[in-house]
């Protein structure tokens, strides 16, 4: 009871100081602007306005998400160090864990909050174009949510052990690595199937993306914008699976992440 | 209260990972009540001894309780008030909104916290406007107190302070020598470094001497320096020629003052004045400092 308790103070400390970091209002009016260039786009696009605006606006709503949780998520934990806060605070009965763990919801309250306020601002462009807004799309934000919430898991992890420089490569190769494994794997087994490659390459190369596939989290399964504003459904259970999918990694990052943090001297 | 026996650290550092042992074979033992000083040079071992019972370093070989309890085990730390050398705090909160923030981490909420913040600033003398400033304008006296007053506020049983008076004006550390004072009379027993050993000296039951990470002296500060003995000098009414000085004497600048290395000399001396018809003018004994042994320690380990 007690440490829920210091995961929520840290977490909104950490959600207090996120949200007076520049880089956060940078990304916030980006996000916003390039929402409401989309109306534009529509407008020139030969395709659907409709479809234009809707998958344009969830890309930028994922990208966003995605910056936020990169760029404030590699510098939570380094920054606390750099700064030596990390002294003070630990210096109280709060376990590494608890720190890291406070870290990552006040971070995930803030990417919450980011993708709700973009959703509010989705729809009243979508109701302003007359562009047809569902409820479905909803799913597609609640799935970009889910993504984020794997990405600051990794940014943490990093973080916890590494600069913020090498901490944003990994967590971005991680992300693309998580997006591009499942069409890489199935390149390379129409590859074979075609009898493009010899087969001892072919054996080696699908070895290697199978790793790959299983080992790095799926991110692809969050990118559901083509089903969403094309008005496809989703399988039966998608959410559900991908959320425990999602909590899965996290907590496996976020154990890795503790784990590692708890060894670490702090001078 | 604290109980560390034959400690060891060892940094590592650069690419290499060249191993360099910050802490050789460190004991000590802090009862409860007690206000114990820790001195040494810079680099000499403080913080990180201090560290270590914080549970912010871990250690290579020793055994390190605090309360009974090692500082890797998260409960210790409910024991524990900690304020590090030069604190930083989060610049973007008020004082007081620190002082909140600690205070929920330590257990507090509603109106004790409240009480504690009040009385926290009140004992350091800091119940000021400035506290409900942004921290990032705070001087470097004001983030000092700010950090005592943070690790106060759940009444530890023991508090720790890494230079508690460094970047204080003499006001500033008078008022944190007193409230040291006002908290150990309540019981709380304190554990700290410090650069300004007139400090030490005043307030300090024992003391440890740390240079190149060995504890060199360990007592009260009397221990300490009875254990160097006592200089005597003595200013006679007639020179004494440099051959005539018995054992242990020396002229000091002048040829009517002399130096006394300890008792056995200076009776040595006074025997030789009666001997020989010599007034003796003056006597002062001077006890050695803990600065005079700090410093001669540090030039022996040099050596």
């Amino acid at each position: 009871m007690q440490t829920l308790k210091h995961i929520g103070i840290i977490a909104l400390n950490t959600f207090r100081e996120s949200i007076r970091d520049k880089i956060l209002y940078n990304i916030g009016l980006l996000a916003i602007g390039l929402a409401f260039f989309s109306i534009v786009l529509g407008e020139w696009s030969v395709f659907d306005r409709a479809y234009v605006i809707k998958s344009t606006t969830l890309s930028v709503m994922s990208l966003s998400g995605l910056l936020i949780s990169i760029f404030v998520g590699i510098s939570l934990v380094q920054k606390e160090i750099q700064r030596r806060t990390v002294l003070t605070l630990l210096s109280k009965p709060i376990s590494r864990a608890t720190f890291i763990v406070g870290k990552y919801f006040g971070l995930l309250a803030v990417v919450a909050v980011h993708l709700t306020l973009l959703t509010l601002i989705y729809y009243a462009i979508l109701f302003l174009t007359n562009s047809q807004p569902t409820v479905s799309l909803l799913t597609a934000i609640y799935l970009i949510f889910w993504e984020m919430a794997v990405v600051i898991a990794i940014a943490l992890l990093f973080s916890s052990f590494s600069s913020t420089i090498l901490s944003a490569l990994f967590t971005l190769g991680v992300y693309f690595a998580g997006h591009l494994s499942n069409q890489l794997l199935e390149q390379i087994r129409f590859a074979s199937r075609m009898g493009e490659m010899g087969d001892t390459s072919t054996a080696l190369l699908e070895k290697v993306a199978v790793v790959i596939h299983a080992v790095f989290p799926g991110l692809y399964r969050y990118n559901v914008t083509s089903y969403v504003v094309h008005g496809l459904a989703l399988p039966d259970m998608y959410l559900f699976w991908n959320t425990v999918y999602a909590i899965g990694y996290v907590g496996v990052f976020l154990a890795i992440a503790s784990w590692w943090f708890s060894r670490r001297d702090f001078l | 209260m604290i109980q560390i026996e034959h400690l060891h650290k060892t940094y590592r550092s650069g690419f290499l990972m060249k191993p360099k042992l910050a802490l050789k074979d460190v004991s000590l033992h802090v009862e409860p009540g007690q206000i114990y000083g820790f001195i040494g040079p810079n680099g000499a071992g403080k913080s990180t001894t201090i560290k270590v019972l914080t549970g912010l370093l871990n250690f290579d070989s020793g055994k390190v309780l605090v309360n009974g309890i090692s500082p890797r085990d998260v409960k210790s730390r409910r024991f524990i008030g900690y304020s590090p050398e030069q604190p930083y705090f989060y610049d973007y909160l008020t004082g007081r909104e620190l002082l909140q923030f600690y205070g929920k981490l330590v257990g507090l909420e509603g109106n004790l916290l409240n009480e504690r913040i009040t009385w926290a600033l009140q004992l350091l003398h800091a119940d000021k406007d400035w506290i409900d400033r942004r921290l990032r304008s705070y001087s470097k006296g004001m983030m000092q107190r700010v950090g005592i007053a943070q690790a106060i506020l759940g009444k530890p049983k023991l508090l720790i302070l890494d230079e508690p008076m460094s970047g204080l004006d003499p006001m500033g550390r008078r008022d944190v020598r007193e409230a040291i004072l006002e908290l150990n009379r309540d019981g709380v027993t304190i554990f700290y470094s410090s650069h300004l050993l007139s400090d030490v000296e005043s307030i300090s039951h024992r003391v440890a001497m740390i240079v190149d990470g060995r504890i060199v002296r360990e007592g009260t500060v009397d221990d300490i320096t009875d254990s160097c003995g006592i200089e005597y000098h003595v200013r006679t009414r007639v020179a004494i020629l440099a051959k005539d000085l018995p054992e242990g004497v020396v002229h000091a600048g002048h040829p009517q003052e002399v130096i006394c290395a300890d008792d056995a000399a200076r009776d040595r001396l006074l025997r030789y004045c009666l001997d020989n018809g010599i007034a003796v003018e003056k006597m002062d004994h001077k006890r050695p400092s803990l600065e005079d042994i700090l410093t001669e320690e540090i030039a022996r380990a040099d050596a």
